[in-house]
């Protein structure tokens, strides 16, 4: 890890101190980001491709996984279609010091999908579109950066590790796209026992890690 | 922004939102803590890894072999006939979270501010459901609400100022969930103003044969 010193200066301007910071994170170098990079910077074909023969095979897999009420087959080929034109037209946005491509285009299939639904149950035209949810007020600190990417190398070993009930609840939630009332209807499970089911296997997986969450582990 | 709220969303809410299954309005509200909270926008981050990783995971579906060529026939439709970009850029309303800004300068429906109590305004928002009603409240300073309980499940979010009630106080970000049942009596900061957004649930069904004489009483309107 890079890093370098800062002093710390009193109100007197008198250095009382050093303290360490961590240089500006390093470009995210898997694979898939370069491509998207190419993509948004170069418009280039090529790598669209290659995105498109690994991406849309994933995407249509996640489509057809949704049990909404309101899915259907026939639109699992759309959603692909919609999430790979807005790759295109969204690349240039794509910032790979704050995800990587998979995760952002992950992002991007979960919106698609919040939008077709939307779409489908309403017909007066809605104020919000589903970006403007998720849009992010400022740049966030190298710190927070620095976690995020620990964290998301740690992701997948913990997934595999996860017990098949946890695994399971995980995927109703992500890929079925069930509300946990939902879930827990079809489990016959009460609510309570859903929730925290979700809240453990993330606690386990440390995406949960905040000081509230820990009290209410103790009380379980 | 504020970097160390005390009131934050249910993880549960947070879950299902990076999950995208959380409602509409429930999703405003979040979305407007979010745009506080870099804890939680950390913690959003994480979640949407879990949901990318259950993706790549996933077994690899049969794409048809002419789906590529489609899709960059509409990419270049699309490019073709763009128009010159006019670029009337709304600026969003200071220091409010995009989503409410939007909701603010709804061009289908604007938001009146309406008398409510003596130091109460609400200004109802149009959001396209009918769960909840989604609206602006503000509190003028000082100014108590009257004492009141709740018939659904009510979501505040502090978007400028503060306020308290007889538990805590509430600042910028702050996000409050009130259950059905809870009791309480918000009051105005004395140094200003206080805006909040709210997410009042609708009441499902009047159980109370004398229910219809409530009904003017709970004004709720989702819309």
């Amino acid at each position: 890890m890079l890093r370098k010193t800062v002093d710390i200066v009193d109100n007197n301007n008198q250095v009382t101190g050093k303290v360490a910071v961590l240089n500006a994170p390093e470009k995210r170098s898997d694979e898939w980001s370069l491509l998207l990079i190419s993509v948004g910077e170069d418009r280039d074909r090529q790598a669209f491709a290659q995105l498109f023969n690994h991406f849309a095979p994933l995407l249509k897999s996640f489509a057809q996984a949704n049990r909404h009420q309101g899915w259907f087959p026939g639109l699992s080929e759309d959603l692909v279609q919609e999430v790979m034109i807005k790759v295109w037209q969204k690349a240039a946005g794509y910032n790979s010091e704050k995800a990587s491509a998979t995760t952002w285009i992950y992002t991007v299939a979960r919106n698609c999908r919040i939008d077709m639904l939307r779409r489908k149950s309403n017909t007066q035209h809605l104020p919000l579109e589903n970006e403007d949810y998720w849009h992010e007020p400022d740049e966030d600190t190298p710190v927070s950066l620095l976690r995020q990417k620990r964290s998301e190398s740690k992701v997948q070993e913990s997934l595999s590790q996860l017990p098949k009930e946890q695994d399971e609840i995980l995927r109703k939630v992500y890929l079925e796209g069930k509300s946990h009332a939902e879930a827990s209807e079809e489990l016959g499970l009460p609510l309570g026992t859903v929730k925290s089911r979700v809240r453990l296997a993330l606690q386990k997986m440390q995406i949960l890690v905040s000081p509230e969450y820990q009290d209410e582990l103790t009380h379980e | 922004m504020s970097k160390h709220l005390t009131h934050h969303p249910d993880k549960a809410m947070l879950i299902e939102f990076a999950a995208g299954t959380l409602g509409t309005a429930e999703s405003i509200c979040v979305s407007a803590h979010l745009h506080f909270c870099e804890q939680c926008r950390t913690e959003l981050m994480r979640l949407e890894q879990v949901g990318s990783q259950l993706m790549t995971e996933a077994e690899p579906a049969i794409i048809d072999d002419k789906l590529f060529d489609t899709v960059m026939a509409k990419i270049d439709h699309a490019e073709a006939a763009e128009q010159p970009a006019v670029v009337v850029s709304e600026q969003p309303v200071a220091g409010f979270p995009l989503a409410v800004s939007k909701l603010i300068k709804n061009k289908d429906y604007t938001p009146i501010w309406k008398r409510l109590s003596a130091s109460v305004d609400i200004a109802r928002f149009k959001t396209g459901q009918k769960d909840f009603e989604v609206a602006l409240h503000r509190i003028c300073a000082g100014g108590k609400t009257p004492k009141h309980d709740h018939h659904g499940l009510e979501y505040t979010v502090v978007l400028k100022g503060s306020f308290s009630d007889e538990s805590a106080v509430y600042k910028e970000g702050d996000f409050l969930t009130r259950q059905p049942g809870d009791v309480h009596q918000p009051m105005g900061a004395q140094n200003g103003e206080c805006i909040c957004l709210s997410a009042l649930e609708a009441p499902i069904k009047l159980t109370n044969p004398l229910g219809f004489l409530m009904k003017p009483l709970l004004r709720i309107s989702p819309m």
